[in-house]
This record gives structure tokens, C-alpha cells and sequence, in this order.
């Protein structure tokens, strides 16, 4: 990936161009922040020599002057930020795929989060962006960056506490799935919550239309629990064959993935724990290894389609 | 006394819970072989057409394309056993196979558009024959499993459960790709 940054001249171009912008912000920031310190600073000095109404109005000066820098210059923050997706992610995007094309405004909604039925918590707060989306030969896909959040609200005597808690932070993507199917089909995380839900539906009760589906590849079956509305037709989509790919797509990634199938449609979460595409203010974006980690994200996404080999399309859908 | 009936009633219990499971366990392999019968049946009524397709347009196929028929027809009939169907099936798929490969001879059924339609359902339903044979092996292993296991093992016993043997797939079926590499050959 290193050697495909450095050779591309149209990227090359947009990132020296936005490396001007960059140290400037940069710079402002610093200099915006010196001024803060040194406001808080004159202050204490002036409480602890003695003069503290002295101390206040010569800090209050600086300490103004340096808010006024960081204000000012968010503008042109935002201006930047934007600009990165658009242009140096955008171009890498066009570079790896002339269908692939970013909104860094747009994302997954939160109905469709809730329709991936890979989540059983209602979000009371959710931010998405940077949806991207194109097509891999006949695969179209997209993806977005997603964070969905709940709220625990806890009553003591003199207060009321919210906290917010993650039910989940990263990627979800999208796309076609080469296979016509009616129901519905879930792997997810095997963990011990996971693994006694599955057992306890398999053997006792079954709770709503999913049923526990024990597959035949061992490892898959370590890694995951699968449930589905139909024994057939989840075997039918998780050939010996897919659980293989989704295995070594699984290894690829940081944290376990979960993967829905609903509609003719096959939807991967992938949990991240830090921000994509998003540009930095006190690292050089001429430093190759900034834009390659992005860049690595998208091809890793765009990767999928041909790992689980969506392309194939031998069983009657186009 | 008030222990010891507490206690045969807890065996009781336990014995009605085991009971109901293993019933439940053997219904779903019943289920799930009706399953592949659904398939089975669905595949062979892709036969006539299929035949009637290639006839327009092949000249020296004809042999195999009346032992298909009459595999089919020998298939179809109402009074034969489960084994000896899936052993048809097997028959019927390796005609069908031999007869794909030849198709490369005939460049204009290749291109007809019903011919298209039919090996897609074609493979389309290898694919789900193969789930479907997938979802009996599992549930026939989860079956055989308790009533093999300590403490069904000893209900089972009692009440004459027997173990069912699996299916053995055939080396073809573990992959999809072979579908593909049968058309496209």
C-alpha cells in the first residue's frame, strides 16, 4: 500500500497542497493554546504573589486572545477536515475503483442499524458518517462509519447520573449477496452470553422465529453462533465454502465480526475502536503512513466482495 | 417418606423432560429429511424441460437423454424407498454432469436463453440439496448425540432409541465452485 500512495501523482498533488492548510491550522492551534496556558498561568502567579485582581485582568487578556485564535480558525478546521475526505479520500477511493465515491455527511441510518437485527438495543444516541459506496464488479456495496449508544440514567439522593455506554463502535458494510433467500440468517460473536443463548434455544425453549443452527465446520462454530428462521435455506447460504471466507475475513479483522443476512442482502459489522478518515492536524500528510491506514481500511472493504466471492452468480440472481 | 416421593416424582419429571426431547430430536430428523425430498422432487420436475431443451439441439446425445428420462420417470414413482431415491438422484446427477461436459459440442444451445435459466436453477438446486443434506446430518447428530449421552443414554436404552447413520456427501457436493467449473467447463 505504501508504494501505491507514493506513486499516485493526482493524490500526491492534493496532499502537498493540503499540507500548506495543515501547518497553518496547525500552527494557529499551537499558538492559540500557548496563549491559553499562559493566561492560566499569569493568573495563579498573580493569586500567589498577592495581587489577584492584578493577577486576573493580565491573564484574562491572553487567556481571550487564545480563544479567539482557536475560534477563528475552526472555520477553516472544518474547511480542512472536509476537504480530506473529499479529496484524498475520495481520490484514493476513485484510484482502487472508478464506482467508488465517499459522502462524509451521509451514513447508515438507524432504522437500517436496527434492521441488520445484529443489535437488540435501541440506540438513544447515533452518529454515522462517511458512508462510501460503489460496486466491485457486479457487487454493489457501501459502508459507513456507525456509533450507536445507550443511556443508563442512576437516581441518588442529591442527583441524577446519565451514563452512556457503546452498543457498538465501527463499520458496518453492506451488499449484494449472490444468493436469492427469504428469511433471515445471523452469526454473531460466540461469546459465553452467546454460546448458553444458543444452547438454551437448541435444547429448551426458543424464544421469537430464530432458531440455533449448528453448522458442520468446527471452528466456525467455536467462533460463532448462528441463528436463523430456517435450518435449510441458512445452510444454503453458508455453504462449507462461505464459512471458510467469512473465517479468514473474521482473522483479517481486529474484533470479531457479525454478519446478518436479511433480503438478499449481507450486512458485516465490524467493531473499530478509533475513527476513520479523519484528518490530522499535528501529524504531516505527507507522512505516507497516515493516508495508508485509511487507505488500507478502504481496500480491506472493498476486498470483501471478492473474499467472500460475491461475484459468483450461478444460482439465478443477477 | 415425603423425601422418597419427592424424589421418584423428580425422576419422573426428569424422565418426561428426556422423553419429550428425544421425541422432539427424532421428529426434526423426520422434518428434515421431507426437506430433502421437497428438493429432490423440485430438481427432478427441472428434468422434462431440461431434456426437451437439449433435444432441439443435440444429435448425439440421444442415449443419454433417454436414460435420463427414465431415470426420472423411475424416480417419480410413488412406492419407492428413500435410499433407493438419493441413489437415483446420484445416478440422474451423473448423467446430467456427463451431459453438461458435452455441451461444449453445441455452441448454439449454450447460448439459448432457456438453456441459461435452467442449469442456474440447476445448480441453484444442487445448492440447496446440499443444505438440505446438511441440515439432516446435523440434526441426526444432535439426535444420535443424546441419546448416546449420559443421562439420555439410559432413557434411550429403555425406550428403544436407535442411532440413525448420517449421510455421506459426496466429494463434489463439499463445494460450491464445482458447480460452476461443471458448466463452465
Amino acid at each position: 500500500m505504501l508504494s501505491d500512495t507514493a506513486n499516485n501523482v493526482a493524490l500526491q498533488q492534493v496532499l502537498a497542497k493540503m499540507e500548506v492548510t495543515r501547518k497553518r491550522i496547525a500552527a494557529t492551534q499551537t499558538k492559540g493554546y500557548i496563549f491559553i496556558a499562559a493566561g492560566i498561568l499569569l493568573g495563579i502567579l498573580g493569586f500567589i504573589l498577592g495581587f489577584p485582581l492584578a493577577g486576573i485582568i493580565s491573564g484574562l487578556i491572553p487567556l481571550i486572545y487564545g480563544g479567539i485564535l482557536l475560534f477563528n480558525i475552526n472555520d477553516a478546521l472544518t474547511a480542512y477536515q472536509n476537504a480530506y475526505k473529499t479529496n484524498v479520500i475520495g481520490a484514493a477511493l476513485k484510484f482502487l475503483d472508478e464506482s467508488l465515491s465517499i459522502k462524509p455527511e451521509q451514513g447508515i441510518e438507524a432504522s437500517e442499524f436496527m434492521y441488520t437485527q445484529l443489535f437488540s438495543t435501541e440506540p438513544d444516541r447515533y452518529k454515522t458518517e462517511d458512508l462510501v459506496s460503489g460496486s466491485a464488479d457486479k457487487t454493489r456495496f457501501y459502508f459507513a462509519e456507525v456509533h450507536a449508544e445507550y443511556k443508563t440514567v442512576t437516581q441518588t439522593k442529591n442527583e441524577t447520573r446519565t451514563e452512556w455506554h457503546d452498543i457498538f463502535r465501527g463499520i458496518i458494510f453492506a451488499a449484494d449477496f449472490n444468493k436469492k433467500f427469504n428469511g433471515v440468517t445471523l452469526v454473531r460473536p460466540k461469546d459465553f452470553g452467546a454460546a448458553f443463548g444458543a444452547w438454551f434455544s437448541k435444547n429448551l425453549f426458543s424464544f421469537g422465529r430464530n432458531q440455533a443452527i449448528q453448522l458442520e465446520n468446527v471452528t466456525f462454530d467455536k467462533t460463532f453462533v448462528t441463528y436463523g428462521s430456517d435450518q435449510v435455506e441458512s445452510r444454503y447460504i453458508l455453504t462449507p465454502a462461505l464459512m471458510e471466507r467469512i473465517l479468514s475475513l473474521n482473522h483479517q479483522a481486529k474484533y470479531t465480526i457479525s454478519l446478518s443476512f436479511i433480503e438478499s442482502r449481507m450486512y458485516i459489522a465490524f467493531p473499530l475502536n478509533r475513527n476513520y478518515f479523519e484528518a490530522p492536524v499535528f501529524k504531516s500528510l505527507l507522512n505516507p503512513e497516515t493516508v495508508d491506514q485509511d487507505i488500507s481500511t478502504i481496500k480491506f472493504m472493498y476486498d470483501i466482495v471478492k473474499e467472500l466471492d460475491l461475484n459468483t452468480r450461478i444460482w439465478g440472481k443477477d | 417418606m415425603i423425601i422418597a416421593l419427592v424424589i421418584i416424582g423428580f425422576v419422573f419429571l426428569v424422565g418426561i423432560f428426556f422423553y419429550n426431547s428425544l421425541i422432539g430430536k427424532k421428529n426434526q430428523v423426520t422434518n428434515a429429511f421431507s426437506a430433502i425430498d421437497v428438493m429432490l422432487k423440485k430438481r427432478f420436475d427441472l428434468i422434462p424441460n431440461l431434456v426437451e431443451v437439449v433435444k432441439q439441439y443435440t444429435t448425439y446425445e440421444q442415449g443419454t437423454l433417454t436414460k435420463i428420462v427414465e431415470l426420472r420417470s423411475k424416480a417419480g414413482s410413488p412406492n419407492i424407498s428413500n435410499a433407493e431415491k438419493a441413489d437415483l438422484d446420484a445416478q440422474l446427477s451423473s448423467n446430467i454432469k456427463g451431459l453438461m461436459v458435452n455441451i461444449e459440442n453445441y455452441p448454439g444451445l449454450k447460448a439459448n436463453t432457456n438453456f441459461i435459466n435452467l442449469q442456474t436453477t440447476w445448480t441453484e438446486s444442487e445448492e440447496q440439496i446440499a443444505a438440505a443434506r446438511r441440515a439432516y446430518n446435523a440434526s441426526v447428530t444432535d439426535y444420535n448425540n443424546s441419546i448416546m449421552m449420559f443421562p439420555g443414554s439410559l432413557f434411550a436404552g429403555m425406550l428403544n432409541f436407535q442411532a440413525i447413520a448420517v449421510l455421506e456427501t459426496a466429494a463434489e457436493e463439499r463445494n460450491n465452485i464445482n458447480a460452476k467449473e461443471l458448466f463452465n467447463h
